[in-house]
């Protein structure tokens, strides 16, 4: 962005007043106005001559001058950062003929805005929005969604207590995850206690008995850890001990994403957000790889044949695969439930199809990638 | 991780309109103060040169000539007042738009990653930006209000533009020319530029409208003031247009009954929706439906729609995204990768995938995880098959 923002400096430059190589407009019309103003003086004082005129023509004539070429330098430098910009910004964005228009689509599209709202806090643009749409968006869903922000503001206040009270009537949920919200929650607030000024480890020490304790079984080591800190007290002793993890601010804050994905996950919704997750790989250079996909195969005058599926292979982190695919390494065809993935008793795995075609008379195959031998009859179908 | 780094070519692909609109509408502010300039210092000129030729035959007397300088100075007061009006209120705040913007998208520019916090604050703005966009496209003016101000983005987003489109639009569609031709001559340079008939065929419904009043008289002179001047390219619509007149409105005849048609005015609405878009390099469609049409086919899988393979995290899978996804392509793998139903990662060499007697496969990590938990044993998520980890056999993917 630098070329483009040089330019506009530049421009910025030319149109302050009283900068820049010529003088600014506002100058040369204030010496216009000057000389107008000698010629009406001198009108009142009678001494006007035809001189006067000349000169006051010529000067008219010189000001509008100036004025016409600081508006020309002005001009270029639009152009200039117009050149900028198209220099940065070489490709359009394509054409596409209208998307999500169907009544089923433009319904579905509304409520997952609606929702996108809802989740990401923002309540009231969802319910101008709601209204605005007339959507019809179930109570349920909203509290679901309130909840989630009450507790996660508390939590950014360092208040555990809403939190704790959510993982407290699903405990259930939360053991069968094993999941460490609760004794997060409680290790969090002893450790707040722990620092807090001034220095005394016993409200700590009883908060520990008193919630910390019944952790001990599934968390002994943590548990022993947090004992153990006690000794290394003030917080900057604890910063250079074997305990240094503990004074981190990390402890508290790490807390939001967990209590956001426990309680997302308990209420059957998505650990991200799914607006964002599309928005970023299409405006992460999906867009970009289709278009140029679609470029590249008008040149070569063959068209997109399989429209129901992509011509080229869009990479995506790790994080955004959400389903296993199993391309047959014989094939290159991926699996499907007519065509499923085998494997062979050697541990490697293909295609049913692949494996048939492989397969002698007498039911036997040679694996592909290693030297084993095993029976058709043999191969077992996974599930991924 | 080749994925997670900054793909700047295509974030940037989504941003020329954002840098567009501030710039084109900086060189309307332009032309509005060339034009002010040419009038009043023209006036000026003019004014100084006649005095100077008055005086010269001696045919002037000085309360003449006091009153013409007046003249001047009013009109050199007016344009400097106009000038530092237009300057402040326009002018400026354009390009101080203009500028944010493009820094704005110079901070996205110096990151690396995507998995940055910056980052991820970024995405965050340009969906709320994508969003506004969205909205303000589908008339849903509260929303983007509402969402800009919440967001404290007003000066990335453009709501004066579609204020603008929807404020012509609404007149069109109450069948008023009025606005749309204003705001093509406004325009006039940069509509010739792209080509744009649509001057020609708003003043061609004017010409309808007063055929239909049967106002046969201004009829003509109207074609002859406004329809002429295209006849190097549109003769035979004018040719058209003038028999038309002899036509009443509840003709059944095919050409002429379509020049009376009202859906001309829908027309007209859809071809000035078109000329604005391109002027201000916006997409025809919204930003967002771009973002979410790529972004859906990158995603979608077969599975996507398998009850048994559904998956909470995917985008795709959420009932109503799918419903959208319905309209996108598939993804295209050539590559197999398998992801654990128990962790979500992806198996590989280091996080073996490991099966189960009956066939299902999750990854290494996972069971191992579980099998500590529960003295060596591990159950099955689907099946709940259980078996010691021991009897667990390798799969290798190639």
């Amino acid at each position: 962005m630098d070329g483009p923002l040089k330019e506009l400096f530049k421009l910025e430059r030319l149109t302050e007043r009283a900068k820049g190589k010529t003088p600014s407009i506002e100058n040369s019309l204030d010496s216009l106005l000057q000389s107008l103003r000698e010629v009406k003086d001198r009108i009142n004082a009678g001494s006007v001559t035809e001189d006067t005129y000349v000169l006051l023509a010529q000067t008219v004539e010189a000001k509008k001058k100036e004025i016409d070429e600081k508006q020309r330098e002005i001009y270029n430098g639009i152009a200039r950062l117009g050149k900028a910009l198209d220099k940065k910004f070489t490709q359009p964005l394509p054409t596409y003929d209208p998307l999500f228009t169907s009544k089923d689509a433009q319904a579905a599209l509304e409520r997952t805005i609606a929702l996108h709202f809802l989740r990401t806090g923002q309540f009231s643009t969802a319910e101008t929005f709601i209204q605005e749409c007339k959507l019809v968006i179930e109570p349920e869903q909203r509290t679901k969604f309130q909840d989630l922000h009450r507790i996660v503001l508390a939590l950014k206040r360092q208040d555990i207590g809403p939190a704790l009270e959510w993982s407290l009537k699903n405990r259930d949920f939360l053991r069968k995850r094993s999941s460490p919200l609760e004794f997060y929650l409680h290790r969090s607030q002893f450790i707040r206690l722990l620092l807090a000024e001034p220095l005394d480890a016993g409200p700590a020490i009883s908060y520990a008995n008193a919630t910390l304790r019944s952790f001990y079984p599934e968390h002994a080591t943590e548990f022993q850890r947090l004992m153990t800190s006690v000794l290394y007290l003030p917080k900057e002793r604890l910063q250079r001990s074997p305990y240094a993890d503990l004074a981190s601010d990390s402890v508290h804050t790490d807390l939001e994403p967990l209590f956001a994905k426990e309680y997302c996950t308990n209420l059957g919704m998505s650990r991200q957000v799914p607006l964002r997750v599309i928005g970023d790989i299409g405006g992460g250079g999906a867009l970009a790889r289709i278009e140029k996909a679609r470029t590249v195969m008008k040149e070569r005058k063959s068209e997109w044949s399989q429209s129901d599926e992509l011509p080229i292979e869009i990479q995506l982190a790790p994080e955004s695969r959400y389903h296993s695919i199993f391309a047959c390494p014989v094939s290159k065809e991926q699996s499907t439930e007519q065509n499923p993935p085998m494997m062979m008793t050697c541990g490697h795995v293909i295609t049913k199809e692949s494996l048939q075609k492989l397969c002698k008379s007498n039911g036997r195959v040679k694996c592909p990638y290693c030297p084993t031998e095993s029976t058709q009859a043999n191969a077992q179908h996974v599930f991924f | 991780m080749s994925s997670t780094k900054l793909n700047s070519e295509g974030v940037l692909l989504f941003e020329q309109p954002f840098v567009r609109v501030p710039y084109e509408n900086y060189r309307k502010v332009f032309r509005a103060t060339q034009r002010n300039i040419e009038r009043e210092l023209g006036n000026v000129q003019t004014v100084s040169n006649d005095l100077l030729k008055r005086s010269k035959s001696r045919e002037v007397n000085l309360e003449d000539a006091a009153k013409s300088v007046d003249g001047m100075i009013g009109r050199v007061e007016n344009l400097k007042r106009k000038l530092s009006e237009l300057q402040d209120t326009a002018g400026k705040p354009t390009l101080d738009v203009t500028r944010e913007r493009l820094q704005h998208l110079m901070a996205v520019e110096t990151l690396q990653t995507t998995g940055s916090l910056d980052f991820s604050r970024w995405a965050d703005t340009r969906l709320d930006r994508w969003l506004v966009d969205w909205a303000l496209r589908t008339g849903r003016e509260n929303t983007a209000r509402t969402l800009a101000q919440d967001r404290n983005i007003e000066t990335l987003v453009d709501i004066d533009l579609f204020t603008d489109i929807r404020r012509i639009e609404l007149a069109l569609s109450k069948h008023s020319c009025t606005e749309a031709l204003a705001w093509c001559s406004e325009n006039k340079t940069a509509l010739r530029k792209i080509k744009s008939t649509l001057e020609f065929e708003l003043r061609l419904q004017e010409y309808i409208e007063l055929a239909r009043d049967q106002k046969k008289q201004e009829a003509m002179a109207y074609s002859k003031k406004h329809l002429v001047s295209w006849q190097e390219t549109h003769l035979p619509q004018i040719m058209q247009a003038a028999t038309l007149l002899a036509i009443k409105p509840s003709t059944t005849c095919g050409p002429y009954r379509r020049l009376y048609d009202d859906s001309r005015w829908l027309d007209l609405i859809q071809a000035f929706r078109l000329a604005i878009y391109n002027l201000n390099s916006l997409p025809t469609e919204p930003l967002l439906n771009l973002a979410l049409y790529s972004g859906l086919a990158s995603l979608k899988l077969p599975s996507c729609n398998d009850k048994s393979s559904h998956n909470i995290d995917c985008p795709v899978c959420d009932p109503s995204i799918n419903t959208l996804a319905r309209e996108v392509p598939f993804s295209h793998h050539a590559n197999s990768t398998i992801v654990c139903r128990i962790s979500g990662k992806i198996m590989d060499e280091d996080n073996m995938p490991m099966m189960f007697p009956n066939g299902q496969v999750y990854s290494r990590e996972a069971l191992e995880d579980m099998a500590a938990k529960h003295n060596g044993m591990v159950t099955c998520q689907v099946t709940d098959q259980k078996c010691e980890f021991s009897a667990l056999k390798k799969v290798f993917i190639s």
